[in-house]
C-alpha cells in the first residue's frame, strides 16, 4: 500500500493521464544524448572513478568499488591451504548460470569430463531474473547483420566488432538448440517464433517466454545437466582462487566449501570462469537488480591471474528498479512495460524522456528528474518517478497486466499495491557490468586454459548493452568457450601453484598499496538501513 | 532509537525476537545474526531458494511463501523451509520421439494423483492441483500455459501425500511439448539462408571497413 504522503502525486498522474496519451517527448538528437549522459549518467560522474595502479590494465579507469577489490588482498591465508589437488577433471565451470551451464553441457557433449562448481544452488543466478526476452534475428525482415549493427549503435562503438559479429551470427543456431534441448518459445499461429521490438531495435528481434524467458530457460538446462552423468555439480562451493601451473596457465582453482569451510583444490585442464556480474558492490550507492552472488569475483580471479579486463568504467543502469516497497528495491520492473507504452512520469504527472530512448539515456533522464527536484520520496530517504502502468491497462483492456506481467503483479499484491490501479515508482538500478575480461571469439582470454563466458566476459556489448542481447551471449559464448575448453582434454596441467597470486602481492607491496577490502567479496554484507 | 512503534515482535526459528518493522524474513534471519546463504538467491522471487512456512497473528494455518518477499508483522512464526528431496527421472529428451507418449513411464506417480489438493500452496499462485489434474487428463496445454511462473521451490511437492513432484512433471511436460512442436518457419528459413551462406558477402564488405565507414554503416542500416 502507497503511504499518504504519496497520494497526491499519483493523483497527478492519474489526472494527467488523458492528455499524456497524444503528445510524446521527441526522441533526443545524438548531441542532445551525448549532454545529458554526460550530466546524468553514472558513468560520467568523475569522482567515482579511479585508475588501476597494479596489473594488466594498470592507468586504466573503473569505479573505486572495483578498484578495491583489485587492489585488494585475499582473506585467506594461503600457507594453511593445502595446494595438492582433491579432484581432478578436465574441465572446471566456475558458475551455475546461464552461461555456466551452457558451457558445462557443451563440454560434456564435446567428451569432456566436467565439475561445475557455484557459489549458491544451480541455476541461482542473474539468467533467471532475465524477464523480457532474448535477442536472435530469425524475423523475415531481419538478418544478423541488422542485429549487428544495432548491437554496435546501442553499445556506442565500444564493443569489438568480432565479438558482435560471432554473438548475431550464432544467434539462430543457439536458439535451434534452446527448442532442440526443450524450451518452448512464445509462437504465433503458423508456428513462427514471435518477435517483439525493444528499445534501440529497427526491427522487433527479441524472442521471448511469457514474462519468465530467462526462468524458464534456466529451468530447462539446469534439468539437462542433472541427465548428464559426466557433470558433476558442486554447489555451496565459491572458487577463491585460481591456480596455475610453472609456466602461468590456468590449471584449476581453490574452491572453499560453505558447509564444511574448508578450502580445496579442484585440477583441470581448462578453467571456464562463469560467476557473472558485480551489481551486489552497489557501485557508487545504486540499489541493484542482481541475484545474491553477483559479486564480480571473476575479475578479481582472472585479474591476478593476468587477464587483461575491458570495459570497466562502464555498466549499465536499467531505468526502471523499483523503489518503493522498501523490500524491493532495485528489484527490475521489465522494459517491456515501457516498449509496450508505459510512460514515465515526474511528480507533477509530466513525462520527460520518450520511453523508447536506450537504457543509458532513460536512466540518466530520470536521474534529472530526481535531482531536479522533480521526483517522488519515499519515508526511506529515496526519490524516484513513477512508471504509469495503469495506462496499460486502460489502453489494452482490463486483465492485461494481469496476464501479461503475472510475477510482477503478484509482487506488488503482495503488498496491496495493484499496479493495474497505481502506478510504480521507479529509479535507475544497477543491472549490468557492460565489461569485463576480454575474450576471444572462443571465450579464451590472455591466460592460457582460462576461458569466460556470460556477464563476466567484456568487449562485446561496449558501453551499453541492448535488452536482450544478454541472454544471447551467454549461450553462445557459453557453447563456444564448453567447446573450446573441451579442446584442451590432452594437455598436462601440471602443478597447481599459487605463484601468479604472489607474484600480484608483491607489486601491491611494492607500491605500498594497502586496501581495507578483501577480495574476492563472495557474499555481500547485509546493512540494517532501516533502524 | 528503537521504541514500538518501529518493532515487531516476531516468533522466528522458534525464538521470539524483537526486530525492526519492515524486514523481508530473510532480512530478518540475517539481522538476528542468522548466516543465511543456502536459502538466499535472487531475493527477487524468482529464485525459490527461500521458501518458508509461517503462522500469522490469529491466523488459523500454516501458510507458505517467499523469504525474500514475506514482510513480517507483529506476531508472525515463521521457519525457513528446508529444501524438500523430490525425486527427478532420468531421462534423455532426445532418445525420445514423441517424449509425451513416455510420461507414464518416467513420471509413474502421477496417475497416482487423486486430487486432494494438498499441494495448492504455490508462492507463485498457480494451481497445482489443476495442473496436475491436466497433467493426467493429458491435456498438455494447459499444463504449459498455467506452470510458466513455476520457480521450482518445490513446496507443493513438500505437500503431495503420494510423492509426487509436481514442479519436475510440469517440467517434463514443458520440455516434451517444446520438442514435438513443428519446427518454426521462419528460424527454418533463416538458418537455411546463412547454411547457403547468403550473407557472407556482405559480411565481408563490413569487416573490411575502417571504424568511420562501420558507423555511418550501422547508423544507416538502423534505420526502418
Amino acid at each position: 500500500m502507497y503511504p499518504d504522503y504519496m497520494l497526491d502525486s499519483m493523483e497527478a498522474v492519474t489526472a494527467t493521464r488523458e492528455n499524456r496519451k497524444t503528445e510524446a517527448p521527441e526522441r533526443l538528437s545524438d548531441e542532445a544524448c551525448r549532454a545529458l549522459l554526460a550530466t546524468y549518467h553514472p558513468d560520467y560522474r568523475e569522482a567515482a572513478f579511479r585508475n588501476l595502479r597494479v596489473g594488466v590494465n594498470r592507468g586504466e579507469r573503473t569505479t573505486h568499488e572495483i578498484a578495491d577489490l583489485l587492489e585488494a588482498f585475499s582473506d585467506l591465508d594461503y600457507s594453511k591451504i593445502d595446494l595438492r589437488p582433491e579432484c581432478e577433471t578436465d574441465v572446471l565451470v566456475l558458475g551455475g548460470g546461464g552461461a555456466g551451464v551452457t558451457a558445462a553441457l557443451f563440454a560434456e557433449r564435446m567428451g569432456a569430463r566436467v565439475i561445475l562448481a557455484t557459489k549458491l544452488r544451480l541455476g541461482n543466478s542473474n539468467t533467471i531474473m532475465a524477464l523480457g526476452g532474448m535477442q536472435a534475428s530469425v524475423d523475415e525482415k531481419d538478418s544478423p547483420l541488422r542485429h549487428f549493427a544495432d548491437t554496435m549503435v546501442t553499445g556506442k562503438f565500444a564493443g569489438r566488432r568480432e565479438l558482435v559479429k560471432v554473438m548475431v551470427e550464432d544467434g539462430p543456431r543457439i536458439v535451434k538448440w534452446l527448442l532442440d534441448t526443450g524450451v518452448d518459445f512464445d509462437r504465433d499461429e503458423a508456428g513462427n517464433l514471435t518477435t517483439r521490438k525493444a528499445g534501440g531495435m529497427s526491427t522487433p528481434r527479441i524472442i521471448s517466454i511469457g514474462d519468465h524467458t530467462g526462468l524458464n530457460i534456466m529451468k530447462v538446462l539446469k534439468d539437462e545437466v542433472g541427465k548428464r552423468d559426466s557433470i558433476e555439480v558442486s554447489e555451496f562451493t565459491p572458487a577463491v582462487e585460481l591456480t596455475t601451473n610453472e609456466f602461468g596457465a590456468c590449471n584449476g582453482a581453490v574452491l572453499y566449501d560453505l558447509g564444511r569451510k574448508r578450502h580445496f583444490v579442484v585440477r583441470a585442464k581448462s578453467v571456464i570462469l562463469a560467476t557473472g556480474g558485480s551489481g551486489r558492490l552497489h557501485m557508487q550507492g545504486f540499489p541493484t537488480s542482481n541475484n545474491f552472488g553477483a559479486t564480480g569475483d571473476a575479475l578479481v580471479l582472472a585479474y591476478r591471474a593476468g587477464a587483461r579486463l575491458e570495459g570497466m568504467d562502464s555498466f549499465q543502469y536499467h531505468p526502471t528498479g523499483v523503489m518503493f516497497p522498501e523490500h524491493m528495491v532495485g528489484v527490475l520492473v521489465t522494459e517491456a512495460i515501457r516498449s509496450l507504452g508505459g510512460h514515465l512520469v515526474n511528480a507533477r504527472g509530466e513525462r520527460f524522456v520518450n520511453e523508447l530512448e536506450t537504457r543509458d539515456v532513460c536512466a540518466a533522464a530520470i536521474i534529472r528528474e530526481c535531482e531536479s527536484g522533480n521526483g517522488v520520496s519515499t519515508r526511506f530517504g529515496k526519490v524516484g518517478v513513477w512508471l504509469d502502468a495503469p495506462l496499460l491497462e486502460e489502453a489494452q483492456g482490463k486483465g492485461f497486466l494481469r496476464k501479461r506481467f503475472p510475477s510482477l503483479y503478484r509482487h506488488f499484491m503482495r503488498v496491496r499495491i495493484d499496479i493495474s490501479k497505481q502506478p510504480l515508482l521507479v529509479f535507475p538500478t544497477l543491472h549490468y557490468q557492460n565489461g569485463g575480461i576480454l575474450i576471444d571469439g572462443n571465450g579464451e582470454t590472455s591466460v592460457g586454459n582460462l576461458f569466460v563466458a556470460g556477464e563476466a566476459a567484456g568487449g562485446i556489448h561496449g558501453r551499453n548493452r541492448a535488452m536482450g542481447n544478454s541472454l544471447l551471449d551467454i549461450f553462445v559464448f557459453g557453447r563456444r568457450a564448453g567447446m573450446a575448453a573441451a579442446k584442451k582434454i590432452c594437455s598436462e596441467p601440471g602443478n597447481a601453484t599459487l605463484n601468479h597470486v604472489y607474484r600480484y602481492y608483491d607489486r601491491l607491496k611494492s607500491l605500498r598499496i594497502s586496501s581495507v577490502a578483501k577480495s574476492p567479496t563472495l557474499f555481500p554484507e547485509f546493512i540494517v538501513n532501516k533502524l | 532509537m528503537r521504541n514500538d512503534k518501529t518493532t515487531v515482535i516476531i516468533e522466528l526459528e522458534g525464538r521470539k525476537i524483537r526486530i525492526p518493522e519492515g524486514l523481508t524474513v530473510i532480512e530478518a534471519l540475517w539481522d538476528t545474526g542468522h548466516d543465511v546463504k543456502r536459502g538466499v538467491g535472487c531475493l527477487s522471487g524468482l529464485c525459490g531458494a527461500c521458501t518458508v512456512a509461517f503462522l500469522e497473528k490469529d491466523g488459523k494455518r500454516v501458510r507458505f511463501g517467499l523469504g525474500c518477499q514475506k514482510v513480517v508483522e507483529d506476531g508472525l512464526n515463521v521457519i525457513m523451509m528446508p529444501y524438500f528431496p523430490s525425486r527427478v527421472a532420468h531421462y534423455l529428451l532426445e532418445t525420445m520421439e514423441r517424449p509425451l507418449e513416455h510420461l507414464r513411464e518416467i513420471y509413474a506417480e502421477l496417475y497416482t494423483c487423486n486430487d486432494c489438493k494438498a499441494c495448492n500452496i504455490c508462492p507463485e499462485w498457480i494451481n497445482v492441483a489443476g495442473v496436475m489434474k491436466a497433467a493426467k487428463e493429458a491435456d498438455y496445454e494447459t499444463v504449459n500455459e498455467h506452470i510458466m511462473d513455476c520457480i521450482m521451490c518445490g513446496l507443493c511437492a513438500s505437500r503431495c501425500p503420494k510423492g509426487i513432484a509436481p514442479q519436475h512433471v510440469a517440467l517434463f511436460i514443458q520440455r516434451a511439448l517444446a520438442r514435438e512442436r513443428e519446427f518454426p518457419p521462419n528460424l527454418q528459413r533463416r538458418l537455411e539462408e546463412m547454411e547457403a551462406s547468403a550473407y557472407d558477402a556482405r559480411w565481408r564488405t563490413v569487416t573490411a571497413l575502417d571504424s568511420e565507414e562501420l558507423e555511418a554503416y550501422c547508423r544507416q542500416a538502423e534505420g526502418p
